[in-house]
């Protein structure tokens, strides 16, 4: 064996490995990918999202990893998670399965004008759609991305993967990371458009509901939704399914297995499938800060929306509600309801709006489902 | 001389436009023997002497490949929706009863439809939540009072 031989064998060797497909670009997706992990691990934003679609950003943008490509006709690991659960829409729907099997809907069944708020609280969603059409987006995208405001990770992952599924990285992107930075957005918007006086108001305490009133609950929203916004009868009625296997009592093991195991497996899905789009060749574009631009203002908007939609209907209304639980009304359930407590606590201690901020807070998870279905039916 | 040659460089200048504007409309393909019937910035009405099949044949080959371009089947007419950044928004050819010929109309992308398009649907937002809660409101006035009925008629009884 000659000397060239063995350089050329080494050669051979050496292009094998990612070193000499090196580019600047892997770098800046290296670093996006930790920031993420980052906020997941030291800030706590979203944790259960942002690590594995941090670490999935991380781990794609690596030379010849065989993850997110075809190889003798398969698809690599990621792109057949990515495939079946994404493409296949079949995540987003189960995690809503999980997420109807963790839900309570007494504060909402107690206080049904709650649900106004949750509509009011989409007027981003609206608004956003235009503007980002004025930026040059089609109007599917512009559609994919007004969802964000929508607060609804699995909303916005469903409605992105139907109509721009080009956008999915982005889009999931900013709509868990500022779910996460709901207690950040929220509030300076909520001093801005309510007096001292209205976030003093206090709201009666809810009714009891009964266990009835909860079974039949899943059953008439499903066939509401079914009959005016069929296109997002997938999300939604396995939304109320796991609801009412909740509600029923009589299928512990199966609630049981939604809101725990499957939650969890379907979640490490969704994580790193939608991180693994987010290559450098793809995710480097300007469309991805234009959509966490716009995202920021569509959330705020939202927030907006709900808070005004509080106010008008106190025109209206003998008892008033304290606008402060307007805000909730952008789904991120439970966290901006939270921040509806903290806020109305910190104008009167005695004050708890909980309860009564969780009515619009899930109103907005049925909200963005329609507004979903909206867009589903304008372009199908 | 110097006018011919004046007259070829215009006449080369006008030609292409020429042909433009009888090939297309605010980028939207034009059937080749239709006559305008009217032309505004906006909106184009033409008129052919073809079947609405062959019409629709010819635009479903020019516009072949496109992305986003929906076709819908109305009553009265196929409607052809642009859903992305074109400069025309729709093509509507009407479906004749007679043999009085295929009416096809080109519409500019316009905001008037994205705005009226969203402010449609976020009323739609509403009225499924207000369908919902006059559902709910109903449904729990019924339950409660069935269960309130129950309870006395538990107690009773009971006592």
């Amino acid at each position: 064996m000659t000397f060239n031989e063995i350089l050329d064998m080494l050669r051979g060797i050496i292009y094998t490995t990612g070193v000499f497909h090196f580019s600047f670009k892997l770098v800046i997706m290296w670093a996006i990918g930790s920031f993420f992990i980052y906020l997941a691990i030291v800030k706590n934003y979203e944790p259960l999202l942002l690590l594995p679609i941090g670490f999935g950003i991380f781990i794609v943008n690596f030379p010849l990893v065989p993850l997110m490509g075809w190889t003798h006709g398969h698809g690599e690991l990621l792109r057949i998670f990515y495939h079946y659960g994404l493409e296949w829409e079949v995540i987003p729907c189960v995690i809503f399965l999980g997420l109807g099997a963790m839900t309570d809907f007494g504060p909402l069944i107690a206080n049904p004008k709650t649900l106004l708020i949750g509509a009011g609280a989409q007027l981003g969603v609206f608004i956003t759609f235009s503007g980002t059409v004025l930026a040059g987006f089609t109007l599917k995208e512009a559609a994919s991305v007004g969802i964000i405001g929508g607060a609804d990770g699995p909303t916005t992952v469903y409605l992105t993967q139907h109509l721009a599924p080009q956008l999915l990285g982005p889009n999931a992107l900013a709509a868990y990371s500022y779910m996460a930075m709901v207690p950040l957005i929220q509030p300076g918007i909520m001093r801005l458009l309510t007096t001292k006086e209205e976030r003093r108001i206090r709201m009666r305490q809810l009714r009891p509901v009964s266990k009835q009133e909860k079974i039949l609950f899943p059953l008439v929203t499903s066939a509401i939704i079914a009959l005016l916004v069929p296109s997002v009868i997938p999300l939604m009625g396995m939304f109320m399914l796991g609801n009412l296997m909740k509600e029923s009592g009589v299928v512990g093991r199966l609630t049981e297995t939604a809101q725990g195991s499957l939650m969890n497996i379907v979640t490490i899905f969704l994580g790193i499938s939608v991180g693994a789009t987010m290559h450098a060749d793809k995710f480097l574009s300007w469309k991805p800060l234009l959509i966490f631009g716009l995202g920021l203002v569509d959330f705020a908007v939202c927030t907006a929306g709900g808070i005004l939609t509080v106010k008008a209907m106190n025109l209206f209304l003998k008892e008033k509600i304290n606008p402060l639980i307007g805000s909730a009304g952008v789904s991120a359930v439970p966290m901006a309801a939270r921040v509806s407590q903290v806020e109305g606590m910190r104008e009167d201690k005695t004050n708890f709006l909980l309860m009564h901020a969780m009515g619009p807070n899930l109103a907005g998870v049925i909200g963005s489902a329609a507004a979903a279905g909206m867009f589903i039916a304008m372009f199908d | 001389m110097r006018r011919l040659i004046i007259a070829l460089i215009i006449t080369a200048i006008c030609i292409p436009s020429l042909i433009l504007a009888e090939e297309n409309f605010l980028e939207a393909p034009i059937i080749p023997g239709a006559k305008v019937v009217k032309k505004t910035e906006t909106r184009l009405e033409l008129k052919i002497n073809k079947s609405h099949d062959e019409v629709v044949a010819f635009y479903k080959s020019a516009l072949k490949g496109l992305k986003d371009v929906r076709y819908r089947e109305w009553k009265k007419a196929t409607y052809i929706e642009d859903d992305s950044n074109r400069p025309w928004h729709s093509i509507t050819i009407s479906k004749p009863e007679g043999d009085e010929g295929t009416t096809v109309v080109i519409l500019k992308d316009n905001w008037t439809w994205i705005m009226g398009t969203l402010i449609l649907r976020f009323i739609g937002v509403f009225v499924v939540l207000l369908v919902l809660f006059v559902a709910m409101s109903l449904s729990g006035a019924v339950i409660s009072r069935l269960v309130k009925r129950f309870q006395v008629k538990e107690e009773a009884s009971k006592g």
